[in-house]
């Protein structure tokens, strides 16, 4: 015997896993809903995913180099993270957002919260969240081989017809790893034999959601259900994100609760909701309950009753208390989010019918009251496609939206209010009303919608623009970069050419609707 | 058939392989022999020989120092050569009487004698239990005769016998069920002398088909004993889930096992119990394994209380060259010791001999909150709230949270990816709980 024995305060020994073997662990399960994903996307999706990782990697061992700590990039924890993320994204993104998404995934959520361990939610939903509400346009934009494919939740909140096996085997579109449930359960089942997972958070979330859907999906029936089940992030995030250590209560009472929570708020993010999908949404809130959920559920010492200790024994009203207090926040932050679509979607409906009134009275000064006519209708009708569109085109991108008799006090018709959509608009549609007297003769113009840019385009509401048409009997306009010269010349707005075109070539068309419909 | 179980525990490697199939040999000692005065719970035995003094083998050299202590006996015949502090497994140093052995071990009058204990009443049973210096061989050392005498000896309705030896490594047990399985029903019938109303139970753990197979057989015409196999699984044998194991009564930390009416007793001292009553011979043996990677040739021991470790040590061919750790006791809950020049005493169990160790082996890092401590707890506590607490120093908050529950099983720390020093802190922040109280009065 050479040396010293060493003393050490008992155990002695060590169970197998460590952080660094459950992470490769994760990583390893990632791998069939990963190369899934490559074979259905390409490899461009795969670079995706390989920016996310390095982009993870890098982040974390800058910031740890530079805050002075320990480097731990190889508990590959990182790893997960950037996985995740790059799983979680469409799969035609351009290489910046996975970067942008890893960056701010391990630095923000991550690090700056105390590094491992003590993220208050899951890094790489945080960063898919964050780059959902920044890069909107980007991030839901599933092209599938130049297709621009409906993603399975938006064909079911329209209604449409989905196929569950294709659903389940992940011939469908969506994120480079959430498309295959197949893929994903392989990886989930690993996980749970591995004892690396614990079925409570997976199986309460998925059956709590199931449950939801039964009774409140707007489809109806248990083909719904499964779809719903099958589709968008629900499988990846139920096995892989809300059991993500960190940020899943750690109590077995409190991952049940936590899986209900789950499903409820994926529920109601779904059906009533603005986005056809909740799960990032839902996971990201629960996570943040986690602290109360785990102090409503710590578990009774072997040998006591109701969670009794020496001093505070049997009933503990306070323990209750925080339970309706988990209740009450659950309870609002569900309506909250699916609610506020649901109240709002009504007085907005109202506040632009208002709007609509008010413009017209605006272009018809002297009309006393709207009404619908059936024989303008059906001659603006006779003039447009059955998509709305207006002479074939000749006016540009134009939409018929609808049209109006002015009645004046005794119900005779004094003119008409003619409402149409430029789709040319620079920044979206531009939808205008213009009023007509018998005569033909503009009484006014007012905007209905127009998101122009400020400073340029949207100088068009202004009168020295909008005054140009009115009081004119004319045919049609013409645009001029010059000081109108005649009644049927419209000076452009300078910088905003695009605009001015717009609205003058919605002008004629709906002069065009009337100027027909008169005859 | 469904074993029976409690909730959480770990599966760390068993190390029987390296005992299990070895009879156990009897080693005499070949130098001095130390009997440390405080070898059990409860007040230090004070001396009643002095220096120079010529002891028998079976002699009483110290008496119970109050009503929770036990006596000792000397293990050989021969002079007291001193009575001084020595290092004990524990590295504290403990006051003991230290004995030259002549080795002739001349047994005291009547050693040996058979007695029948039908024929003995509950009141000589106990007597002869306490004169023995019996004390919980399974580790605790919890003088036996007091627990012997609950409050109302009626109420108990079970008498359990710890088999489970759910401790890795040690095959002590394991090798009395094979070798002697008679004293072990014996033991227990005397038990069952005492109490009119109990049954008997024999808990084994399921790895140990062989010993199940030869008490069953043994018990099989006793209408009140029953062998109870356990399912395999650490820490089985903690007194409180044992008796969950077996009558599903739950007792928590401020309960005795009588409150559920139970007394459980380890193997070994049931077979203590059966030489002290049936063979009129006290505690004066023990059984050992001597085990793990780092020694040359593991063995089973029967060997005399007062032996140093060093002795057993070099009698299974030495320490191997890099040996990393040596605990007294098994590599869950024993004590890792610098030295084997201590004393065998009443509760040792075992010497594991390790050529890695895991402590040195791995490096803690951060807390993923993965939950597998909670998932473990035999105490259905949660260590991950613990630690924090006890990170701070928090007596208070380390209470609330039940950290007086924890049984120091060190299962939390086995399954702890994070390799976090758990039990380790809560063994401490207990004894900083168990001191304020105290202070409290």
């Amino acid at each position: 015997m050479n040396g010293f024995l060493n003393v050490s305060s008992s155990p002695h020994v060590r169970g197998a896993d460590s952080t660094k073997s459950i992470m490769y662990d994760v990583a390893l399960a990632l791998l069939p809903a990963t190369a899934f994903g490559v074979y259905r996307f390409g490899l461009y999706s795969l670079l995706v995913v390989a920016v996310s990782i390095v982009f993870a990697l890098l982040s974390e061992y800058m910031f740890q180099k530079l805050a002075g700590q320990k480097v731990t990039v190889s508990d590959g924890s990182a790893l997960v993270t950037g996985l995740l993320l790059g799983l979680n994204l469409p799969p035609t993104v351009p290489l910046w957002i996975p970067a942008l998404g890893s960056i701010f995934a391990v630095i923000f959520v991550k690090q700056f919260f105390g590094g491992i361990g003590q993220n208050f939610m899951n890094p790489a939903l945080g960063a898919r969240c964050f780059l959902l509400i920044s890069f909107t346009g980007i991030m839901s934009d599933y092209v599938v081989d130049g297709v621009s494919g409906a993603t399975p939740l938006a064909a079911l909140a329209a209604g449409e017809h989905v196929d569950l096996a294709q659903l389940f085997l992940g011939f469908t579109g969506g994120c480079i790893g959430e498309v295959s449930t197949l893929a994903i359960l392989i990886g989930g089942i690993y996980l749970l034999v591995k004892k690396i997972i614990t079925w409570e958070i997976p199986v309460c979330y998925l059956a709590s959601f199931a449950v939801f859907e039964l009774i409140f999906g707007t489809g109806g029936g248990l083909t719904f259900v499964l779809a719903q089940l099958c589709s968008g992030g629900l499988m990846l995030g139920a096995l892989f994100m809300a059991t993500d250590y960190v940020t899943s209560p750690i109590t077995k009472k409190g991952k049940i609760v936590f899986g209900i929570l789950l499903g409820v708020l994926t529920g109601i993010l779904r059906t009533f909701g603005a986005l056809p999908e909740g799960v990032s949404y839902a996971i990201i809130i629960s996570n943040l309950l986690v602290p109360l959920i785990e102090k409503v559920t710590m578990p009774t010492a072997f040998g006591y009753a109701n969670g009794a200790l020496e001093g505070k024994k049997g009933f503990s009203l306070a323990a209750y208390k925080s339970a309706f207090t988990l209740c009450g926040i659950t309870l609002v932050a569900g309506l909250a989010l699916g609610g506020i679509y649901q109240l709002t979607k009504g007085p907005i409906e109202k506040a632009e019918l208002a709007a609509q009134a008010e413009a017209y009275a605006a272009v018809c000064p002297d009309a006393e009251s709207f009404d619908v006519d059936e024989t303008l209708e059906a001659a603006v009708a006779a003039l447009t496609a059955e998509d709305g569109t207006v002479a074939d085109g000749q006016f540009g991108s134009i939409v018929y939206e609808s049209v109006y008799a002015a009645l004046d006090g005794s119900g005779n018709q004094i003119g008409c209010v003619v409402n149409v959509t430029s789709k040319e608009g620079f920044g979206g549609d531009i939808t205008i009303s213009l009023g007509l007297d018998q005569n033909g003769t503009i009484t006014g113009m007012e905007f209905l919608t127009i998101n122009e840019t400020a400073g340029l385009g949207m100088r068009a509401t202004e009168d020295e623009f909008r005054s140009q048409f009115v009081g004119d009997a004319v045919e049609q306009y013409e645009l001029t970069k010059d000081a109108a010269s005649s009644d049927t010349q419209i000076q452009a707005l300078s910088g905003a050419t695009i605009t001015s075109n717009a609205v003058t070539n919605a002008v004629n068309a709906a002069l065009y609707l009337a100027g027909s419909a008169a005859q | 058939m469904k074993l029976a179980t409690f909730k959480g525990g770990v599966h760390p490697d068993d190390g029987k392989r390296f005992t299990k199939d070895k009879p156990v040999q009897t080693y005499l000692p070949k130098g001095e022999l130390v009997f440390p005065l405080s070898q059990h719970i409860g007040a230090p035995a004070k001396p009643v020989v002095q220096k120079k003094d010529t002891v028998l083998m079976g002699q009483l050299i110290a008496e119970a120092g109050g009503f929770v202590s036990a006596n000792i006996v000397s293990s050989v015949s021969g002079t007291v050569k001193a009575i001084e502090p020595r290092v004990t497994v524990s590295g504290a140093k403990v006051d003991a009487i230290v004995i030259e052995n002549d080795g002739n071990y001349t047994p005291i009058e009547g050693l040996g004698q058979y007695r029948d204990y039908t024929k003995m009443s509950k009141q000589e049973i106990l007597d002869a239990v306490k004169e023995a210096g019996i004390v919980g061989l399974g580790g605790a050392g919890f003088p036996t005769h007091v627990k012997l005498m609950p409050k109302n000896p009626d109420a108990i309705d079970h008498i359990i016998v710890n088999g489970a030896e759910c401790e890795p490594y040690l095959t002590s047990d394991y090798r009395m069920m094979i070798e002697n399985p008679e004293q072990i029903v014996s033991g227990l019938k005397v038990m069952l002398q005492l109490f009119d109303n109990a049954k008997g139970v024999i808990a084994v753990e399921a790895n140990k088909p062989m010993g199940i197979q030869n008490l069953q057989e043994l018990v099989k015409n006793e209408p009140r004993i029953e062998v109870v196999p356990l399912k395999t699984k650490y820490p089985q044998g903690a007194e409180r889930n044992l008796i969950y194991a077996v009558t599903g009564r739950k007792i928590n930390s401020t309960k005795l096992p009588a409150d559920a009416g139970c007394i459980v007793d380890n193997i070994d001292t049931v077979i203590a119990i059966h030489m002290a009553v049936c063979e009129k011979t006290p505690l004066m043996r023990r059984i050992v394994t001597v085990t793990g990677n780092g020694i040359n040739e593991p063995k089973n021991y029967n060997v005399k209380i007062g032996t140093s470790f060093a002795e057993l040590a070099e009698a299974s061919g030495g320490l191997k060259e890099g040996v990393k750790k040596v605990i007294a006791g098994g590599p869950m809950m024993g004590m890792s010791i610098p030295s084997l020049d201590v004393p065998i005493v009443k509760t040792s169990s075992a010497l594991t001999c390790l050529m890695q160790d895991d402590v040195e082996r791995f490096e803690e890092t951060a807390c993923i909150r993965c939950g597998r401590c909670v998932q473990v707890c035999p105490s259905n506590i949660v260590p991950q709230k613990l630690i924090e607490a006890a990170m701070k120093y928090d007596t208070t908050a380390f209470a609330a949270l039940g950290g007086m529950e924890c049984c120091e099983c060190g299962s939390c720390t086995f399954a702890c990816p994070a390799r976090r020093p758990l039990t380790q802190a809560f063994r401490q922040m207990r004894q900083a709980v168990m001191a304020e109280r105290r202070k409290k009065g």
